[in-house]
């Protein structure tokens, strides 16, 4: 038997999602180690082997593809415990990393202090050099300025350099020249040139994603050749790959190369399941949700193609990497009711995470949250919270939102739940807005996938605020994204600054595809060295454009022979119509110039992936599984109302019911307002829309 | 707690609150997305609203401070102004700094909001555009004595009547108006309002007019009751305090008086400034609107940063301004330095709150100072005009448990504004970046320092080269003050090496005009003031910033009391005592 294996290592839990060749598949969680979570890894592949009946050895010796998704770069950047850094930089402009454009984001707060800067000044060393923006070297470099920032690097005892030097996307001559000499005198250290990891014009972005490259690339090493000796010691030789914030994954060899690319990657892998989970319905346009404990994440996919961007924050430091464009916000099952100074309710950001936990959990929580808002109304089941391994305290729950919210409101306790769930999908909805309709989208147009273990009580009432007509449930809404790293393939971003007119005249021909053919060899190299097949490699190409004049660019999808034989019409032409769908407005007809600032290839190597089973059809009525009736808070009654409960763990393909209604998983609960009508998909997937 | 009117619902409230946030800022990706002028897209140079059928601010997102109040006073004038003559489809154009504008060069466009025949609501955009007519490009004219030299006035008008784009009126006004782009622009603001009309249309058809209406009032009430309570919070009394502006752009050495009392009565606040400066006869000069928006701006700095900007926030605020004076200029005065007073304005409310609540003041901010380049570059020649952000942004004033803000800016943009990129900025204009970085011993010494400024230096590769200088603080006196024995922040200045060697230091404000090309321009941005006594520094705090280079050895032992080993750079704990103890 060959076994793909997808390990999601969360903030509370560690999924895992065990796929077999026929398509069988078993979902297993325990929880993370956040001081090395690789023995969480290690302990969900003995239950794993337990649960088969052998052990650990024999089990791991057949599983053939294991995909992680990891956040040890992630949390040492948010906690601060990165790898002690050096850089080294041209003269005069040691400071911008620090400086970060000189943008405070609380405008009116004189507390709020800038983030720690990644590497001290001190350490941020000055090298007399310079190249101008075409690429002529004004300055040839002075050695001596590297050799002394080795020997400051040494005495400090730095694990790792970070080399950005000005315009070293034009020519990388002197960095180059910097970074070899560095790795002569600090062998020892992970080093990182800017133009190797992205030679792309902005040096403030630059600089912050090479540090930030630099900064974890000893951390990543570190966790994953631990990993990697314990899982071969257990009998695998199997391939590993590592999940990456663009949606794609990477062999563990190859990630060490660009570490910063597994920052944000935690979500990365939602959108990818949801293409899979839609794709039996011929849905290409929806948007995904994951609702957690502490945060709630948003993505939206058109045409297939989930939305990427190059204009990353970490803990306020920029990533530019292209990476999915996922929008997060502190709003989950865990997220803490509060009144401000006027008496207006708000909820969150705070939460009171796995511990102490909301109320209900009896954990010593004392403050109310959403969970226990939801308990108050019923849709929670006090008896049968994780398929009735935990037991919820509703006198506590009860407490804790009189207290803080329905006494000073002088409401009853009721209402008060009802204002804090009601807040909550609001607050959701709004994320959920600014992916879409801000960025020119109609959500309406849209199906909703709502995953995450407490999403799918609130999915009706968020899709209602937004008046998203249709959504989805997946069955395992819990490892969704532990599903959707089964599911991708290898992915490589690489790109080259070239800043032009695009005129006839002014482009310069032979630049243009030489730099074709050096990112075609960047893709092919790296895809080589894992073992891609030739036939398996897909190469796109984009063009980051803008009006001249402007300021930010417009990323566009552009064929590789628009960019071999310059076909200027048709790159402009794809330009007009993608600025014209993001900002409403193209400036065709007024004959503006257009310039090129980047070009981009991704380099795809296809996976096999796993083909989920459709399941057999299972009748119709799904009125068998009503285990049970309870009261639960209908929202459009403002009352309560004996409803049934259904056993989700039960139902499958075919199977429909009306609300109102509960259907009670192991993981997740779903709310069915009266009104709406669910039905299971082939892949036991729910999908609940109004009735018309 | 407090007494709810049965039929309001505060859950209601608190979604409806939330709605109004998420239209403006709806409204604002809208233009920074659709606009064209780098102070709109890039700055963010503007200001989205909604208000209520009175006028009154049902919620605002301003990107940058100083328009905090820019949009409400000129809201209530063009109700007054129109009277029942506004129908469905109207769209209104203003500027006038005489009939409530903050300053010509930001134009704003309102349009009503109807529910059936009935006024519901006015969704407003204002954004400072590229050129608004008047003697100079840019709008910001020195030289300028009267308003018509700074600008075309655009008093109320509608330039869309009942959904008909009236073409006489459009032509008349961008017939006075120097760059295209601007026509676009005001179009892109005209499309940010529709935005915001289709948000309030929504809710008001969602919840009903008279539901929407009280639930509103509770929303004003809530506001204005955290407001009061944070202003119950300050002790009563009068508080005085002074602050000057220097030079006013045609007499060397000439000085303005800011003369500012506030006066704290219970939950009520009055801003007073009987006996400032009469108006000048140059641009120092700023309108109401200007001058209650610094006010305001400053306010929101001493509260909780987190109370909803809604017209609840305006009613215990009173700002008595003498007409006539330089922070209420009378017609036809030249204002466009209202909004560069902002800083002098708010170091003397900083000053005089000291007295009441020293632990939510700062010390001074560094004053703005910029230059703004105007030039061919040969390289595409082609005209250009350089800002010069990345120059201007000094260190804001240190603060109760809280250093300065190092290279934040001026504080009408309290960090709002970003410094150019330095690969974009050598690409775009013809300038080649010796230097940015920040400067040794800037900020104020404190126990909380200030923001630390920054120095650039950069060769001029343009030709035809003019610069515009604009702004304060390079006299002695107006350094970032230092509070509670905090130090002053270093100033600012500008310098021009021509290629011959001559040097040039340049006024605070004039027009330096045939700057030659191969030209270096130097700038420091100074550092804020510091918060408290030096010597209560925490030694270690004093060490990293020397180990940084932020602080020099001298200022450590001078300013902070701080020996330290330079070879080692460490700490010299007993000579730091020895030092310390001595004075107190």
């Amino acid at each position: 038997m060959a076994y793909k294996v997808g390990v999601d290592v969360g903030g509370t839990f560690t999924d895992f999602l065990l796929m077999g060749e026929s398509g069988s598949s078993s979902v297993f969680k325990v929880l993370s180690t956040p001081e090395d979570p690789s023995i969480g890894v290690m302990r969900g592949f003995e239950e794993m082997a337990a649960s088969f009946g052998t052990d650990k050895m024999s089990f791991l010796s057949s599983v053939e593809i294991i995909v992680h998704g990891t956040t040890v770069t992630t949390n040492a950047v948010l906690t601060g415990n990165i790898s002690r850094t050096g850089l080294l930089t041209t003269r005069g402009f040691r400071d911008a990393l620090q400086m970060r454009r000189g943008i405070r984001e609380e405008t009116y707060n004189n507390r709020y202090l800038p983030p720690s800067p990644l590497v001290p000044r001190y350490l941020r060393v000055p090298v007399t050099e310079r190249t101008d923006c075409d690429g002529e070297i004004s300055t040839r470099i002075e050695l001596a300025d590297v050799e002394a920032g080795a020997q400051i690097f040494k005495i400090n005892h730095l694990d790792a350099v970070a080399i950005c030097f000005m315009h070293s996307y034009a020519n990388k001559e002197n960095e180059i020249t910097a970074a070899e000499r560095i790795r002569k005198l600090m062998p020892e250290a992970y080093v990182s040139a800017s133009s190797e990891i992205m030679p792309q014009v902005r040096f403030y972005d630059r600089v912050s994603t090479t540090v930030l490259n630099a900064a974890v690339g000893p951390i990543l090493n570190r966790y994953l050749s631990n990993l990697i000796e314990k899982l071969e010691v257990s009998g695998f030789i199997g391939v590993l790959l590592i999940m990456q914030s663009n949606g794609g994954v990477t062999s563990a060899r190859v990630v060490t190369e660009l570490p910063a690319s597994t920052l944000l990657s935690g979500p990365a892998a939602a959108p990818v399941a949801g293409i899979a989970y839609t794709a039996i319905h011929g849905v290409r346009d929806f948007i995904t949700v994951d609702m957690g404990g502490t945060s709630f994440d948003a993505a939206l996919i058109k045409d297939g193609e989930p939305i990427v961007t190059n204009e990353g924050r970490v803990n306020r430091q920029a990533l530019a990497l292209p990476m999915m464009q996922i929008n997060t916000i502190g709003a989950g099952g865990g997220s803490i009711a509060w009144l401000d100074e006027g008496g207006l309710l708000r909820m969150g950001p705070k939460s009171a995470g796995a511990k102490p936990g909301p109320a209900c959990y009896g954990l010593g929580g004392t403050d109310p949250t959403c969970s226990d808002a939801n308990l108050m109304l019923g849709f929670l089941n006090e008896e049968y919270f994780a398929g009735g391994k935990m037991k919820l305290d509703r006198g506590r729950a009860e407490t804790a939102i009189k207290e803080r919210i329905a006494s000073p409101l002088g409401m009853d306790v009721v209402k008060a739940a009802y204002g804090m769930y009601h807040i909550m999908n609001v607050n959701m909805a709004s994320a959920i807005r600014e992916i879409s309709i801000r960025r020119g989208f109609d959500p309406r147009e849209f199906l909703l996938v709502c995953a995450g273990g407490a999403g799918p009580v609130h999915a009706a009432m968020i899709a209602e605020e937004l008046e998203i007509p249709q959504i989805m449930i997946p069955k395992e809404s819990s490892i969704f994204c532990a599903a959707g790293m089964l599911l991708s393939d290898l992915k490589h971003d690489f790109v080259r600054t070239y800043h032009t007119v695009l005129k006839k005249d002014g482009v310069d021909l032979e630049r243009l595809r030489g730099i074709v053919k050096e990112l075609l060899a960047d893709g092919n190299e790296v895809l080589s060295s894992e073992r891609i097949s030739s036939d398996r490699r897909i190469f796109r190409f984009a063009a980051d454009l803008r009006y001249v004049r402007q300021y930010h660019e417009v990323s566009v999808a552009v064929e590789m022979e628009w960019l071999e034989s310059y076909r200027e019409d048709s790159i402009k032409d794809a330009f007009h119509r993608q600025h014209d769908k993001l900002y409403g407005y193209a400036l065709k007809d007024e004959k503006t110039d257009v310039e090129l600032v980047n070009i981009r290839i991704t380099a795809i190597g296809l996976t096999d992936k796993p083909v989920f089973p459709k399941g057999a059809f299972m009748g119709s009525d799904a009125e068998e599984f009503v285990k049970g009736k309870r009261p639960v808070f209908i929202p459009s009654l403002m009352d309560f109302n004996e409803i049934p409960v259904y056993d989700g763990d039960r139902m499958g393909f075919g199977h429909f019911l009306r609300g109102a209604a509960i259907i009670e998983q192991v993981n997740t609960s779903i709310f069915v307002p009266p009104g709406f009508e669910v039905t299971c998909d082939e892949y036991g997937s729910y999908l609940m829309s109004p009735i018309n | 707690m407090h007494a709810n009117n049965d039929s309001i619902d505060p859950i209601l409230a608190s979604v409806l609150q939330r709605r109004f946030k998420s239209i403006t800022e709806e409204m604002g990706l809208t233009l920074l997305r659709t606009t064209r002028s780098p102070i709109l897209n890039e700055a963010r140079d503007f200001v989205t609203g909604i208000y209520d059928h009175n006028g009154r601010m049902l919620e605002q997102t301003e990107y940058i401070p100083i328009l905090a109040f820019a949009i409400q006073p000129v809201c209530q004038k063009i109700i007054a102004y129109f009277g029942d003559d506004i129908h469905p489809g109207d769209v209104i154009l203003h500027n006038d700094v005489f009939t409530g504008g903050n300053q010509n060069a930001d134009v704003a466009v309102f349009k009503p909001v109807f529910h059936g025949e009935r006024l519901v609501a006015w969704a407003a955009c204002k954004g400072h555009q590229a050129d608004i007519g008047g003697a100079v490009a840019g709008g910001y004219n020195p030289e300028a004595r009267e308003v018509w030299q700074e600008a075309f006035r655009i008093t109320p008008v509608k330039i869309v009547e009942g959904g008909k784009l009236r073409k006489d009126v459009w032509d008349l006004v961008f017939a006075n108006i120097r760059y295209d782009i601007v026509a676009e622009d005001i179009k892109a603001q005209m499309g940010g309002c529709v935005v915001g009309e289709r948000g309030i249309k929504g809710l008001v058809e969602k919840y009903g007019i008279e539901k929407f209406r009280s639930h509103v009032e509770h929303l004003f009430d809530t506001t204005e009751k955290m407001v009061r309570s944070e202003i119950r919070s300050i002790p009563d009394g009068t508080y005085s305090a002074q602050s000057l502006v220097y030079y006013d752009g045609i007499h060397d050495g000439s000085e303005m008086l800011i003369n500012l009392k506030v006066i704290v009565n219970g939950d009520e606040i009055t801003f007073d400034y009987a006996g400032s400066s009469p108006q000048t006869e140059g641009f120092v000069n700023a309108p109401y609107a200007a001058t209650a928006s610094a006010v305001l701006l400053t306010f929101l700095m001493l509260i909780n940063p987190d109370i909803p900007h809604n017209d609840g926030i305006l009613r215990p605020i009173r700002i008595d301004v003498p007409e006539g004076s330089f922070l209420n200029a009378r017609f036809p005065a030249a204002t466009t330095f209202g909004n560069s007073l902002t800083g002098p304005n708010s170091d003397a409310i900083f000053k005089a709150m000291a007295k009441a609540c020293a632990e939510k003041v700062t010390a001074g901010w560094n004053r703005f100072l910029g230059f703004t380049i105007t030039g061919t570059d040969p390289r595409k020649n082609r005209p250009y005009v350089d800002i010069l952000f990345l120059a201007l942004k000094g260190g804001s004033g240190g603060t109760w448990m809280a250093d300065g803000y190092d290279h934040i800016g001026l504080i009408n943009c309290a960090g709002g504004i970003l410094a150019q990129d330095y690969e974009m900025f050598e690409i775009q204009d013809p300038h080649f970046l010796i230097k940015h970085e920040y400067l040794t011993d800037s900020a104020g010494a404190g126990r909380w320092r200030g923001g630390a400024g920054v120095e650039t230096e950069f060769t001029i590769r343009g030709t035809s080269i003019t610069g515009i200088a604009f702004g304060d603080g390079i006299e002695e006196e107006s350094k970032a003050f230092g509070i509670f024995g905090g130090k002053e922040g270093e100033l600012n200045s500008i310098t021009l090496r021509y290629p011959d060697g001559t040097i040039r230091k340049v006024k605070s404000k004039e027009i330096v005009r045939n700057i030659p090309k191969e030209t270096v321009f130097s700038q420091i941005a100074g550092g804020g003031g510091g918060y408290g006594d030096p010597f209560e520094r925490p030694p270690e705090k004093v060490l990293e910033d020397v180990v940084n280079g932020m602080i020099s050895l001298e200022k450590a032992k001078t300013d902070y009391g701080v020996v330290i080993n330079a070879s080692e750079m460490t700490l010299d704990m007993a000579e730091t005592r020895l030092i310390r103890g001595a004075k107190a």
